[in-house]
């Protein structure tokens, strides 16, 4: 059995990619044949990633954005070590919404490292939408906090690279990699411990 | 390892959503919102009379609240996992891929059930063979200790 070592949250209001992205980092995958289907509550996934040299299990909550899960989805804030906050440049809106996400995370978890997410680069690229969010704004917002990605699920444009520093900054955070060694050695007892039980059911 | 299918409540989370829904049924007017929320807490509570319970809840959100469809079809199937149900748990699953057939999250959801059902399979056959190992004459007294745990 493995337990994760780090846990990340992703939040951020419905329609702003968050699964997409998830999706894209653990699959590498992008479909955009298939029609917007919001989260149900929140979804689940892990993945193996290394930092200098060292490996981690990342699992990944992935939350529903609508209104109608808030009450659920603030229960898997608890234990992040990190947050990716989603919002899309063309949308004021989503990006208003920032400081709701952010503050309902830090009543939760207040010592979450916070990583602010543009999504849908490809979109703005490509010069489909406008960006309604100006440069020094977003700046000005990321001070404070761990970082600031633009990604693009579709293209997978700065995907890794986010995951990457979030893993990265997790595992140079001495406080955090000392309860993640003391998880890990617990985790490890208690399975030696389940062995010798199975052994001595084996052969009595 | 953490997923949805293991995840559990806690007793606060769920005494504070029973909280609420017990003061709505006393005023005689539960909306939709309070009775999803608790029946979500009790699907992933540890206890499987909980876990029926929660079921009842959705099935009868199913019924009367049509928008909620999908919510409500995708808890039903986690609740019957969880309680090792897990053929009513891909009727579920089906219902619900007959409205989104591509929908990841219950695909997935989908594959996580099929895997469970091919452990606890797996898991008879390693009993099975080990009972013929024994009949085989290895530690006839072990199997008369083991029946008796
Ligand atoms: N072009 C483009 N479209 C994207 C990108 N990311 C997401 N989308 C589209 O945006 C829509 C919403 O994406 P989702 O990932 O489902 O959004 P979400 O934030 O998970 O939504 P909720 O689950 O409701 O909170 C889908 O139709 C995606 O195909 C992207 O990087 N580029
Ligand atoms: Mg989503």
């Amino acid at each position: 059995m493995s337990r994760c070592d780090f846990k990340i949250v992703l939040l951020g209001s419905e329609h702003v990619g968050k699964t997409s992205l998830v999706l894209r980092f653990v699959n590498c995958r992008f479909n955009a044949d298939i029609p917007y289907q919001n989260t149900v509550g929140a979804a689940f996934c892990a993945k193996a990633m290394q930092s200098n040299g060292k490996n981690f299990n990342i699992g990944i909550w992935d939350t529903a954005g609508s209104e109608r899960y808030e009450a659920m989805t603030k229960i898997y804030y608890r234990g992040a070590h990190a947050a990716i906050i989603c919002y899309e440049p063309s949308s004021v809106a989503s990006w208003k919404r920032l400081r709701h996400w952010l503050q309902e995370l830090r009543g939760v978890e207040e010592n979450c490292k916070v990583y602010l997410c543009g999504t849908k680069k490809d979109l703005l690229d490509g010069g489909y939408v406008c960006r309604e969010v100006p440069e020094d704004t977003i700046a000005s917002y990321t001070q404070g906090l761990c970082g600031h990605f633009f990604t693009s699920s579709k293209t997978g444009e700065n995907v890794d690279e986010l995951f990457q520093k979030i893993v990265d900054d997790c595992a140079a955070d001495v406080q955090l990699m000392k309860n993640v060694e003391d998880m890990r050695l617990q985790l490890q007892k208690e399975e030696v411990a389940f062995k010798a039980k199975s052994k001595d059911y084996c052969f009595c | 390892m953490e997923d949805v299918l293991d995840e559990i409540v806690s007793s606060e989370d769920l005494q504070k959503f029973e909280k609420v829904f017990h003061e709505q049924l006393h005023q005689g007017n539960v909306t939709h919102k309070a009775q999803f929320e608790y029946a979500w807490c009790l699907v992933r509570s540890k206890y499987p009379t909980d876990i029926r319970k929660g079921i009842l809840l959705l099935k009868e959100l199913f019924n009367s609240h049509p928008d909620g469809k999908r919510d409500y079809l995708f808890y039903l199937a986690i609740g019957n996992a969880r309680i090792k149900e897990y053929n009513k748990a891909l009727h579920y699953v089906k219902s619900f891929l007959e409205i989104e057939p591509a929908n990841q999250q219950v695909l997935a959801l989908e594959r996580q059930i099929n895997k469970r059902m091919e452990k606890e399979g797996l898991i008879g056959i390693a009993v099975a063979s080990g009972a013929v190992l024994a009949i085989g004459g290895i530690v006839g007294l072990g199997i008369a200790l083991a029946s008796k745990k």
